[in-house]
C-alpha cells in the first residue's frame, strides 16, 4: 500500500446539468473555460513544486471534461507532464460523455485522436442507461445510439480500456429494465463497468420532484433486488466484482479509483477537488472566483484541510477497504496505522493490534458476523453480499 | 420620623419578555451596592436555561440605596417574582412581601395575559401599582395606546406612567422618584411579636438554607430560636442580614425590612415559601394568610439513558430537590426503561427546567417519559386513587369512574386570531366560558380545559397560530369526571410501559393512530419488520409497520471525497448511541417525549 500516487483534476463544466446530479458543475462559455484552464495550469505548477514522487494515475473528472476544448486539455496535460513525473505506464483516464465528443463521426474521431496523442489511455463514459426515454428523464443529452456510435469509434481508434457507467433504480425503472440495460452494456463489451443505484441528492431536481410527490423513489427492497441481480448478470458475463459498485474484466480494474480504497496519496486539482497527500486530507475552494483569485495570488486554492491522526488513517483504511470485495486485511490496516505520525506502539500481531485499536467496535462487528453480514477471519474483514446492502451501518462501527 | 418612612418594598411585574430583568439590572447598576463589573457574574449568569429562553424564573432579592431629589436616602428592596404561570403561588408570596409593584408594560406590545394575571395577584395583596412604559427607545413604541390599554384593561391611571427604556437607561431616575411617591412605606411594629414571611429560599452548601424574608412585626437576630408556624419546625438562627445582593450579615432584621435568615436548615422544603416565621419563645398569635403546600400538577418519569448510572441521576435529583420545594420524586421501575424516578412538577416549564438542568449542570443523559397529570380514579368499592403514572391504572373493570384536573385558562389575543384559538381550544376539549373585548382589538377568552390537553404542546400551538401574539395564563380549577382509557403501545408485540398514556375514549382511535405514525417515523428500520400497535386492553386499535431495511449503502465516493463519507459514517455512529434497546427493537430516546407532540394542525 501507499506506493502509487494519483492526480485528480476536476472540470466543473457540463453542457447541461442532469436531473439527479449534485456534483460541482455548471454550464460555461469558452472564455470561462479558457480562464479556468489557465488557473488550473497555475495550480499544477504550484502543486508540482512541493511534490517530488512519481505519478501512477491521472484522472480527468467532472462535470464533463470532454466538453473542455481539445487545445486547452492538451495544454493542461502538457503542464502535468512538465510539473510532475508521470510514469510511462500511468493510467490516464478521461470522463467522456456520449454526445459530448462531437455530433459528427469525424469530430468524434478527431477528438479521440487528440486524447490518444495526449497520452490518455482510458475512457470512462457516462452511459447511465440504454433506454432513450429513461435518458431523457434523467436529463442526459445523449441517446443509446450515441453510446453505440461513440463506443465503436473509440474501439476503432484503439482504446482498449473503457469504462461504462450505469445507473439503476431510476424512478419508474423495474429490475428487468435494469437488467436489459446491463445486457446491452455487456454486449458492447467494455473492460470496466460501474453500476450505481440512483441516490436522490438534496438540491437536485429529482429531490425536489420526490419531495413534491411527482416521482416515487424506488423502494429499498426493489433497489437491492436489482443490485444483486445486476451483480449476478455481470459476474456471469465474466466481470469481476471487485468493489461495491465496480466490475472489471481481464484484470482491468480502475487503478486510479483503487487509490481511494487503499489509502494511497492522490493530489486533487481544480475547483472543489479533494486530495490526500502525506496524511492530510484537503478540499479545494468551491467558488470559481475565489479559486481563480487564490491561484492568481500564487496560493494553493485549498478551502479546508485535516491532518489525519493515526486513528483517522486506520479508520479510513477500514471503511474504504470494506468497499472492496476482498475487504481489508489486518496487516494492511495496521501498517497504515503504524506508518502514521502519532501511532501508539501497540504490542502483538496485526490481528491483536487491530482489535486493540477497535476494541469498542468488536462486539458489534461480531454481531454482524453472526448475522452473516461480515466475515471476520484470521486475515481480516470483508463484507458478505448481504453485508454490502447495509455497509454504512457496518462501517460506522469503525469511525 | 420613623426609619420605616425611608423604606420601599416592591416587585416588578412584567410579561415574559417585556424587560423585567433588564430593568432590574438597570436599577441595580444605578442604585445598588454592586460594581457593574461584578454584576454580570452575580446576576446574568444565574441560570443558563432561563437566559436562553428569555424568561426569568428567579432573580434575587436586592437592596438598593437611592438618594432622592428631596435629599433623603431611601432603601429600596426589590423583591423579584418568578415570571411564569407554573409559579403563580411563588409570585403571590413574593408580592405579599411587598407594599407596591412596578408594572412594566412593553410600549410596543401593550398588556398581555400574564401581566394581567400578576396584576390581579398584586391587587389581591392590596399593593399600590406604578405602571411604567418600557422600550420607549424603539421606533415601534406606541405609548398612547399602551396607556389606554392600561386604563381600559386594568383600570389603573396611566396618565403619569413614566416612559423609560430599561435598555438605554432612559427615564430611570424619573421612575425612581415616582416610585417613592406612589409606593407606600411599610408599616409594622418593631417591638411587637415576630411575624415574618418566607417569600423565597435557596440552599447554600455552607450556610444551609438561606431564607428570604419580609419582617412584618418584631425583630430577629442571631441566636434566636425561630419557629415555622405551618411546618411547626424550630431552628436556631445562625445569621441574619441584607441581600445586597448576596448575603451581608447585620445585627438584626426588624419590622418593615427585607433580608435573609439562616439557621442550619437542611432542605428548602423545611422553609416553605409562604410560611410564617415567629419566635418559639414568644410566638405571634396567627400566621400570615395565604400559605399553600406545593402541589405537583404534572408528572413524568426520568430514567437513566443507556450507559448512565442510576446513582448519578438520584444524586442529581436530590441536589435539585434541596433547592426546589416544588419538585419531588420517588423511585419508579419500568419494564421498558428499568429503574428510574417518577417526578412531580408545578407545570411543564418547571419540568423542562429540571430536565435541562440535569443535562447541563450534572451532565446526565436521561430519558424523560410523556408528562402526565394526576387522575382521581374512583373505584367501585368507593375508594379513590391518585394516579399519575398511566401504567398504574387499575383494571378497568374495577373502576367506577375517572376524574381529571380541569384548569381555568385565560388567553389574551389580538382579535384577528380568535377564530383559530377557538378551534384549537375546541380540539383540546376546551369549554368556552366567556369572551370579552378588552379594547377594540384585544380580546380575552376564558376557557375551561383539561390540564392534560394543556401540558403537551398547547402553548407552542397557541403561539404558532397567533404568530406569538397570544398569551396564556392558567390555574387549577377542579376535578371533573371524564371518559378516559389507557392507551398502550406495543413494539414488535411487546408492550412498552413507558409509552402508555391515558386519553379520552373518543379520541383513543385518533391518538393511537397518531402515535403509531409518529413512532413509525422515529424508529429506525431494523433488519426485520417491526410492527407498532396501539391497544386498549386486548383490543388493537391502530397498527403501523416499520419495514425491514434492506439498504444502507453509499453507491459512490465522489471524486475521492473520503471526508464527506466519513462525516456521514460518524453521524451514523453518533445516532446509534442515542438508541435504547427493547428486546430486539432499537428505539431512539427522544421517542418517549416526541410521540405526543402530535400537533399536526390540531
Amino acid at each position: 500500500m501507499n506506493k502509487a500516487t494519483g492526480i485528480y483534476i476536476h472540470f466543473p463544466f457540463c453542457v447541461k446539468k442532469c436531473n439527479y446530479c449534485a456534483f460541482l458543475s455548471f454550464n460555461a462559455d469558452e472564455s470561462v473555460r479558457r480562464e479556468y484552464a489557465n488557473a488550473l495550469m497555475k495550480e499544477i505548477e504550484l502543486a508540482g513544486r512541493s511534490f517530488s514522487g512519481q505519478i501512477s494515475t491521472v484522472y480527468l473528472g467532472g462535470g464533463t471534461p470532454s466538453v473542455m476544448d481539445v487545445a486547452l486539455l492538451s495544454l493542461i496535460m502538457k503542464k502535468i507532464r512538465s510539473c510532475f513525473d508521470v510514469k510511462p505506464d500511468a493510467e490516464i483516464t478521461i470522463e467522456a460523455n456520449p454526445a459530448t465528443l462531437g455530433i459528427k463521426d469525424r469530430v468524434v474521431r478527431a477528438k479521440l485522436t487528440a486524447y490518444k496523442y495526449m497520452g490518455i489511455n482510458r475512457l470512462s463514459m457516462g452511459v447511465q442507461s440504454m433506454d432513450n426515454n429513461r435518458l431523457t428523464f434523467l436529463g442526459r443529452i445523449h441517446t443509446a445510439e450515441n453510446v453505440e456510435r461513440d463506443f465503436a469509434i473509440a474501439r476503432e481508434m484503439g482504446f482498449d480500456n473503457i469504462n461504462l457507467d450505469l445507473i439503476f433504480s431510476v424512478p419508474g425503472e423495474s429490475t428487468s429494465d435494469a437488467l436489459a440495460d446491463a445486457r446491452r452494456i455487456i454486449d458492447l463489451g467494455p473492460e470496466h463497468i460501474s453500476c450505481y443505484s440512483l441516490q436522490l441528492e438534496e438540491g437536485t431536481p429529482f429531490y425536489r420532484m420526490a419531495e413534491a410527490g411527482e416521482i416515487r423513489e424506488i423502494s429499498d427492497e426493489e433497489d437491492r433486488k436489482t443490485y444483486h441481480e445486476v451483480v449476478r448478470l455481470l459476474r456471469a458475463a465474466g466481470y469481476e466484482h471487485y468493489e461495491i459498485s465496480n466490475f472489471a474484466r481481464d484484470g482491468k480494474r480502475s487503478r486510479h479509483n483503487s487509490l481511494y480504497w487503499n489509502m494511497s496519496d492522490y493530489i486533487g486539482l481544480g475547483l472543489g477537488a479533494s486530495g490526500f497527500v502525506n496524511g492530510t486530507r484537503y478540499r479545494n475552494l468551491t467558488d470559481l472566483d475565489e479559486y481563480m483569485k487564490a491561484v492568481s495570488e500564487e496560493k494553493l486554492p485549498v478551502m479546508e484541510e485535516h491532518v489525519n491522526s493515526a486513528f483517522d488513517n486506520i479508520s479510513e483504511a477500514v471503511f474504504t477497504g470494506l468497499r472492496r470485495i476482498e475487504g481489508i486485511s489486518y496487516s494492511d490496516a495496521v501498517s497504515v496505522y503504524r506508518a502514521s505520525d502519532g501511532a501508539e506502539d501497540i504490542k502483538g500481531n496485526d490481528e491483536e493490534v487491530f482489535w486493540t485499536i477497535f476494541k469498542d467496535a468488536r462486539e458489534e462487528a461480531e454481531k454482524f458476523s453472526e448475522q452473516g453480514l461480515l466475515i471476520i477471519d484470521g486475515e481480516g474483514l470483508r463484507l458478505t453480499s448481504e453485508g454490502i446492502d447495509i455497509s454504512n451501518t457496518i462501517m460506522s462501527c469503525f469511525v | 420620623m420613623s426609619y420605616l418612612d425611608n423604606i420601599r418594598n416592591f416587585s416588578i411585574i412584567a410579561h415574559i419578555d417585556h424587560g423585567k430583568s433588564t430593568l432590574a439590572d438597570r436599577l441595580i447598576e444605578k442604585t445598588g451596592l454592586v460594581e457593574k463589573r461584578d454584576m454580570k457574574e452575580q446576576y446574568l449568569d444565574n441560570m443558563d436555561i432561563e437566559r436562553e429562553r428569555g424568561i426569568t424564573i428567579k432573580l434575587q432579592t436586592t437592596r438598593l440605596k437611592y438618594k432622592a431629589n428631596n435629599g433623603e436616602e431611601y432603601i429600596l428592596n426589590l423583591i423579584d417574582t418568578p415570571g411564569h404561570v407554573d409559579f403563580n403561588y411563588e409570585v403571590s408570596r413574593s408580592l405579599a412581601a411587598c407594599d407596591g409593584a412596578v408594572l412594566v408594560v412593553d410600549a410596543t406590545q401593550g398588556v398581555e395575559a400574564q401581566t394581567l394575571g400578576n396584576v390581579y395577584l398584586a391587587l389581591d395583596e392590596d399593593l399600590e401599582i406604578l405602571p411604567v412604559l418600557n422600550k420607549m427607545d424603539l421606533d415601534s413604541a406606541r405609548p398612547e395606546d399602551a396607556r389606554a390599554e392600561i386604563e381600559d384593561i386594568i383600570g389603573l391611571d396611566a396618565s403619569e406612567a413614566p416612559e423609560i427604556s430599561a435598555k438605554t437607561g432612559m427615564g430611570i431616575d424619573e421612575m425612581l422618584e415616582k416610585l417613592i411617591e406612589v409606593i407606600p412605606a411599610p408599616e409594622g411594629d418593631p417591638d411587637g411579636k415576630l411575624k415574618a414571611l418566607i417569600f423565597d429560599s435557596y440552599y447554600d452548601s455552607y450556610k444551609g438554607v438561606v431564607i428570604y424574608t419580609r419582617i412584618f412585626d418584631g425583630r430577629v437576630k442571631k441566636g434566636d430560636i425561630i419557629k415555622m408556624m405551618n411546618t411547626g419546625k424550630s431552628y436556631e438562627v445562625t445569621e441574619v442580614g441584607y441581600c445586597i445582593p448576596g448575603t451581608v450579615p447585620s445585627d438584626e432584621l426588624k419590622a418593615g425590612e427585607v433580608g435573609y435568615i439562616c439557621g442550619s436548615i437542611k432542605q428548602v422544603a423545611d422553609a416553605r415559601v409562604g410560611d410564617t416565621i415567629t419566635l418559639a419563645s414568644n410566638p405571634t398569635d396567627a400566621p400570615l394568610k395565604g400559605y399553600k403546600k406545593a402541589q405537583s400538577m404534572v408528572y413524568c418519569g426520568i430514567f437513566p439513558a443507556e450507559g448512565e448510572k442510576y446513582e448519578n441521576v438520584k444524586d442529581a435529583l436530590e441536589k435539585l430537590q434541596v433547592n426546589d420545594a416544588a419538585f419531588n420524586f420517588e423511585p419508579e421501575n419500568s419494564a421498558a426503561l428499568g429503574y428510574g424516578f417518577r417526578c412531580g412538577f408545578l407545570g411543564l416549564l418547571h419540568m423542562d427546567v429540571i430536565t435541562e438542568r440535569l443535562a447541563r449542570e450534572f451532565d446526565l443523559d436521561v430519558i424523560t417519559t410523556l408528562p402526565s397529570v394526576v387522575y382521581k380514579v374512583v373505584m367501585k368499592d368507593g375508594s379513590v386513587l391518585d394516579i399519575q403514572n398511566p401504567s398504574n391504572l387499575p383494571d378497568p373493570t374495577l373502576i367506577a369512574h375517572i376524574e381529571e384536573p380541569i384548569v381555568k385558562a385565560d388567553i389574551m389575543t389580538p382579535n384577528e386570531y380568535v377564530g383559530s384559538i377557538m378551534s384549537l381550544c375546541q380540539n383540546r376539549r376546551g369549554n368556552m366560558i366567556h369572551m370579552e373585548y378588552l379594547t377594540k382589538t384585544r380580546v380575552q377568552l376564558h376557557y375551561e380545559i383539561p390540564l392534560n390537553e394543556v401540558i403537551y404542546d398547547f402553548f407552542d400551538a397557541l403561539k404558532s397560530r397567533t404568530r406569538g401574539y397570544a398569551s396564556l395564563d392558567y390555574e387549577f380549577l377542579r376535578y371533573q369526571t371524564a371518559r378516559l382509557v389507557k392507551l398502550d403501545i406495543l413494539l414488535n408485540r411487546e408492550q412498552i410501559d413507558a409509552l402508555s398514556t391515558i386519553v379520552p375514549e373518543e379520541e383513543a382511535m385518533a391518538k393511537g393512530r397518531g402515535i403509531c405514525e409518529k413512532l413509525k417515523d422515529i424508529i429506525p428500520r431494523h433488519q426485520f419488520e417491526v410492527p407498532i400497535q396501539a391497544a386498549i386492553g386486548q383490543k388493537i386499535i391502530a397498527r403501523e409497520t416499520v419495514r425491514a431495511y434492506r439498504k444502507d449503502v453509499l453507491a459512490k465516493c465522489y471524486g475521492g471525497d473520503i471526508t464527506r463519507k466519513k462525516k456521514l459514517l460518524e453521524k451514523q455512529k453518533a445516532g446509534k448511541k442515542r438508541m435504547r434497546q427493547f428486546g430486539t427493537v432499537t428505539v431512539p430516546q427522544e421517542a418517549f417525549t416526541e410521540v405526543l407532540k402530535l400537533d399536526d394542525g390540531r
